[in-house]
């Protein structure tokens, strides 16, 4: 499903580079969830930018789900992302000009989905927000407007989903209740979820912690990794 | 206060150039009206302090024969009085050349106002007295200037040589059309006899002015009692000033709307500028409420803020405006008199300021407001689409300032129905935008639901990006809108004006007009003409007569000043036949072509026809030098503006002035390069014959019409530049929205190509409707303007219309549209790590 080989990559920093990902090798299998964690610069989301396409390693090769990404193009990575992945953000990221149900129905829209609105009904039904589904973003409370982003994330079935910090905003109750719909999602459609967090209790849901510390990448229990 | 003032200061100055762009709409806006205002005060000012010179005299008592001396005698006892004999005619030079000038003769009284300066400064008696065996004259240095004429040098006026032994400097009575028709030649009465030029039928003038203490109107009332039954037309200096303070009140308002309208888009720019300036304060304003800074003293230090940039920047603009209105008026100086005052523009300068401030302030009240209501929760969370909104205090603030604006309007332009007319254009203009803005959304949501739409993403983005909140859509048709308006009607009037030009052309006009064509010269100047290849000749009788009576009831009965002033006009009457003037029927029809042996016609030009109120049907009398004649009115024409040449107020059925005619005007068509040859020999055989030459005419009416075109072409350009500055300052404060509105899609899987191809689609529509709008409304405003004003045939070439809405607006969205992809960088790493 994803498979990182010998991921190098760094920043410039004024008269010198930092190295946030040294050497980083990683394989996802299919259906799995794997939780990174990691201090703040640790490139948890720079990780998660390789895996979304957005970005591109300085070496090594990343292929999600049977495709070279360094192959592709700009618009043939978008397409993968319409198409194969859902991505949840900390900050929602929702249009605000757009109700919850053209928020929902975007990623289907944007691919020509002539049921589109069907189908997001159906997911903001799934999420809980059948009754706002006209509001705008602006008139939904944090945890709601959280749900409608999960909803863009899955409307189209992707079978990659990147999460990156998805309770960061988000109070502890209305993030656990968060945290149950992704999973509970992740489940019922059967895909991979790879989330970022500081949140070792969300991490410990996920079949597979990793924590990126100094550039490397380190696998095992939450509670057993290093501080 | 003070702690406020503080931090306004230091917030602003933190700020950079965030508001460059409500600075420039506003230094420009102010600049315009400060210069026009100040330059039409400067105009005013002098019209006023020199009407009685300008008209030389209080009251002016003008006939086509000297007045009975028992007349003279009248009007000496209640005031002094000055003749001066005006008559139009060829002057020769010693080169052969022939110009049409205004020959003068005054007596020892003149000027009975302002005084007369010549170079060298003799006295005018010494300079045209008999010296010698020649008399001398005294003319326009602009005439000198033309025909490169000194002082010593001897010109041929009638039968009579003179020598030129001075120029004038200045006249207090100068014509404002005297530097390019009929320049002024002084010479005395003795000589003016000798010239042979004042023989029956001849155009000579007697005007008698008169300096009087005595009310204008009780002189009138006794003249016309003790002198009863006489066609003196009077008029006073009032009426005069009035005519030119009119024309000027309303070139003066046309000017003053254009710089009201850019400091409206201005406005628009200041909205826009504020909104974007403080979209990026939120933050700001949500921590100084969190931290317990009161909603007064928050409102105040952003109007601080903003007072202090506008204040700034309209302090610019008056003392620009200022400056090149003093500019204008050193330069016009030679054509008009101008007050040279700072003072007289310093005023309009002032209010020029004044009134940009209220503008300013009126378009900043909503976006301050909104800002303000911004909720310190946002602190604690994004600040993407945050909810704000204008509370109702600064919606009302805002209509108190724009009925201020509105008075201010009307009150400062010169012209009421111009400024009553502008107010209702704009709020019509508003109204129009916002129903078009509606119907847009309307059908954008519309069409957008459609099936087929939704499944082109880039189709349906585009048709979202017009339909959905916050789009950019009615800010960008009102900025563009209403600067194209003006653009399309500046460019209506001025491909109306030069095809007007292109009618002048002398291939299709006469090549020699010629006035004041006795009967018994009519023969020899036709042989004159036939001589030098003349194609047609088109000759046709000029008989001056007053309209006495319509339908037996005398004009002058009802005893109103009034009424008997408009008894005594005289009516320039000709025949249907070789009349060369371009007329066209309004209303009422030609008589039938065999009716004009059974009875007598008349079709009347309209601007008389209204002012007396006549209607089809109407029996007219006139009277022609003491004889009546009656005719029946069958139609109403108007003049084709600039084709115009001899400008007849009645033409009559064929036969009917027979026994009147004692001189004829006309025109002859004849290869160009002869034309010059025929009118010297036409004015050596008869110096009584004014002629002039169509391609002079057509040199100054483009001369003219040229510098009307290049100060709307100046005009148009300052109003479509601040319209650019807006439409910039609109582009910039949506295009960080649209960039992150952006980068989410491609995040989520959009194209790039097909964000592009969205935006495409959004900037061709909005320049599809803002052109057919602009168009639309242009030609509105252009029409009456072009119809009433300027009185030129509707006929015009409506391309460069099209071109300039189409090519302009999609020039400027296409600008706009390229500098928003060129800057969409899109970083979706941005999103992820929550920037």
């Amino acid at each position: 499903m994803i498979w990182l080989k010998n991921i190098q990559m760094s920043y410039p920093l004024e008269q010198s580079r930092v190295t946030v990902l040294k050497d980083v090798n990683l394989n996802i299998q299919a259906g799995e969830s794997v939780a990174v964690v990691g201090p703040s610069g640790s490139g948890k989301t720079t990780l998660l930018l390789l895996l979304a396409g957005l970005d591109s390693p300085e070496d090594g090769n990343i292929e999600i789900l049977g495709t070279r990404l360094d192959a592709l193009s700009a618009d043939e990575l978008a397409d993968l992302r319409r198409d194969r992945m859902g991505i949840v953000f900390q900050s929602f990221h929702l249009i605000p000009s757009l109700t919850a149900l053209g928020n929902a129905a975007l990623p289907l829209q944007i691919a020509g989905d002539a049921d589109a609105d069907a189908k997001a009904r159906e997911i903001l039904s799934r999420v809980g927000l059948a009754h706002r589904e006209s509001h705008y973003p602006m008139q939904l409370s944090g945890g709601e407007q959280q749900r409608v982003a999960i909803a863009r994330a899955l409307v189209h079935s992707p079978p990659l989903i990147l999460a990156d910090e998805p309770t960061g905003n988000l109070d502890k109750d209305t993030g656990m209740a968060i945290s149950d719909l992704l999973f509970e999602l992740h489940d019922t459609l059967g895909s991979t979820l790879v989330l970022v967090t500081h949140d070792n209790a969300l991490a410990a849901r996920c079949d597979r912690q990793l924590r990126l510390d100094g550039g490397c990448l380190v696998e095992g229990p939450v509670h057993a990794l290093p501080a | 206060m003070r702690f406020l003032l503080k931090l306004a200061w230091q917030d602003l100055r933190g700020s950079g150039q965030s508001l460059w762009v409500l600075c420039a709409c506003l230094v420009l806006g102010v600049t315009l009206v400060a210069a026009t205002g100040g330059l039409y005060q400067q105009v005013w000012q002098g019209l006023q302090a020199d009407s009685r010179q300008i008209s030389g005299g209080d009251l002016q008592v003008e006939s086509r024969a000297r007045l009975p001396a028992a007349a003279i005698s009248w009007m000496q006892a209640r005031g002094q009085v000055s003749l001066l004999i005006e008559l139009d005619t060829m002057m020769g030079t010693a080169a052969g050349d022939f110009q049409l000038v205004e020959v003068q003769s005054v007596d020892q009284h003149y000027p009975l106002y302002g005084a007369l300066t010549l170079d060298p400064p003799v006295p005018l008696t010494d300079v045209t007295r008999m010296q010698g065996s020649r008399f001398g004259l005294a003319m326009d240095p602009v005439l000198a200037d033309r025909l490169n004429i000194s002082i010593g040098e001897v010109v041929e006026i009638g039968a009579l040589e003179l020598e030129v032994r001075a120029l004038i400097t200045e006249q207090p009575d100068r014509s404002l059309t005297a530097s390019w028709r009929g320049s002024p030649v002084m010479i005395s009465e003795e000589a003016l006899l000798d010239t042979g030029l004042l023989r029956p039928g001849s155009r000579v003038e007697y005007e008698y002015r008169v300096r009087t203490d005595m009310d204008l109107s009780a002189w009138q009332r006794d003249l016309f009692a003790a002198f009863s039954g006489t066609d003196w037309q009077v008029s006073t200096f009032v009426d005069s000033s009035d005519r030119i303070g009119e024309r000027l009140a309303q070139a003066g308002s046309a000017l003053l709307i254009v710089g009201f309208s850019t400091l409206f888009i201005g406005g628009l720019g200041v909205f826009n500028s504020v909104q974007a300036y403080l979209q990026g304060k939120l933050g700001t304003i949500a921590t100084l409420r969190s931290i317990g800074l009161r909603d007064q003293p928050l409102a105040l230090v952003y109007l601080l803020q903003i007072l202090i940039m506008s204040c700034l920047s309209c302090i610019a603009g008056a003392i620009l405006g200022l400056l090149l209105s003093s500019v204008g008026a050193f330069f016009i100086e030679t054509q008009v008199r101008v007050e040279m005052m700072l003072g007289s523009a310093l005023l309009p300068s002032v209010f020029a300021g004044i009134f940009g401030l209220l503008i300013a302030m009126t378009f900043a009240a909503p976006a301050i407001g909104r800002a303000l209501s911004v909720d310190p929760a946002i602190l604690f969370r994004s600040l993407d689409g945050v909810a704000t909104g204008t509370p109702r205090g600064w919606w009302m603030a805002a209509i108190g300032g724009a009925a201020l604006i509105v008075l201010m309007v009307l009150i400062l332009l010169p012209d009421p129905m111009f400024a009553a007319s502008f107010v209702g254009a704009v709020l019509c203009l508003l109204v129009m935008l916002d129903g078009i803005v509606r119907l847009i959304r309307r059908l954008a949501l519309r069409m957008d639901g459609q099936a087929p739409t939704r499944r082109y993403f880039a189709l349906h983005l585009a048709l979202a990006n017009l339909h959905r909140h916050g789009s950019a859509l009615r800010v960008s048709l009102l900025t563009l809108g209403s600067s194209l308006t003006l653009l399309v009607a500046c460019t209506i009037l001025i491909s109306a004006l030069l095809d007007a030009i292109a009618e002048t052309v002398p291939e299709q006009s006469p090549d020699l007009v010629l006035y004041d064509v006795a009967p018994d010269q009519y023969p020899s100047v036709s042989r004159i003409l036939e001589r030098h290849d003349a194609a047609r000749i088109d000759m046709a009788p000029l008989v001056q007569g007053r309209l006495s009576a319509i339908n037996s009831a005398s004009l002058d009965a009802g005893g109103s000043l009034e009424a008997q002033r408009e008894a005594r006009d005289e009516h320039k009457l000709t025949y249907r036949a070789g009349n060369i003037d371009g007329v066209t029927m309004v209303r009422g029809d030609w008589w039938p072509e065999d009716a004009a042996a059974s009875g007598a016609w008349v079709v009347m030009e309209d601007r008389e026809a209204d002012q007396i109120g006549l209607e089809i049907g109407d029996m007219l009398t006139f009277d022609i030098a003491g004889q009546k004649l009656e005719a029946q009115l069958t139609g109403i024409f108007r003049q084709k503006g600039l084709q115009t040449r001899f400008w007849f107020e009645a033409i009559l059925s064929d036969g009917v002035l027979d026994p009147f005619i004692s001189r004829y005007v006309g025109a002859s068509y004849m290869p160009s390069q002869n034309a010059v040859a025929a009118q010297n020999e036409i004015a050596g055989l008869a110096p009584n014959i004014v002629s002039v030459r169509t391609a002079t005419i057509v040199a100054t009416a483009k001369d003219l019409l040229g510098k009307v075109v290049a100060g709307l072409a100046v005009v148009s350009a300052v109003a479509f530049s601040v319209s650019l500055l807006v439409l910039t300052g609109v582009m910039a404060s949506h295009r960080s929205r649209q960039v992150y509105y952006s980068t989410i899609l491609h995040t989520i899987g959009a194209r790039l190509s097909t964000i592009r191809v969205s935006l495409s689609i959004e900037y061709v529509l909005l320049a599809l409707v803002t052109s057919v709008f602009a168009l639309v409304l242009g030609i509105l405003i252009a029409l009456p303007l072009l119809h009433f004003q300027l009185r030129l045939p509707l006929e015009f070439p409506i391309w460069p219309a099209v071109a300039a809405a189409f090519g302009v607006s999609s020039l400027c969205l296409y600008a706009g549209a390229d500098y928003l992809m060129r800057r969409l960088h899109l970083q979706p790493a941005s999103l992820l790590r929550g920037q």
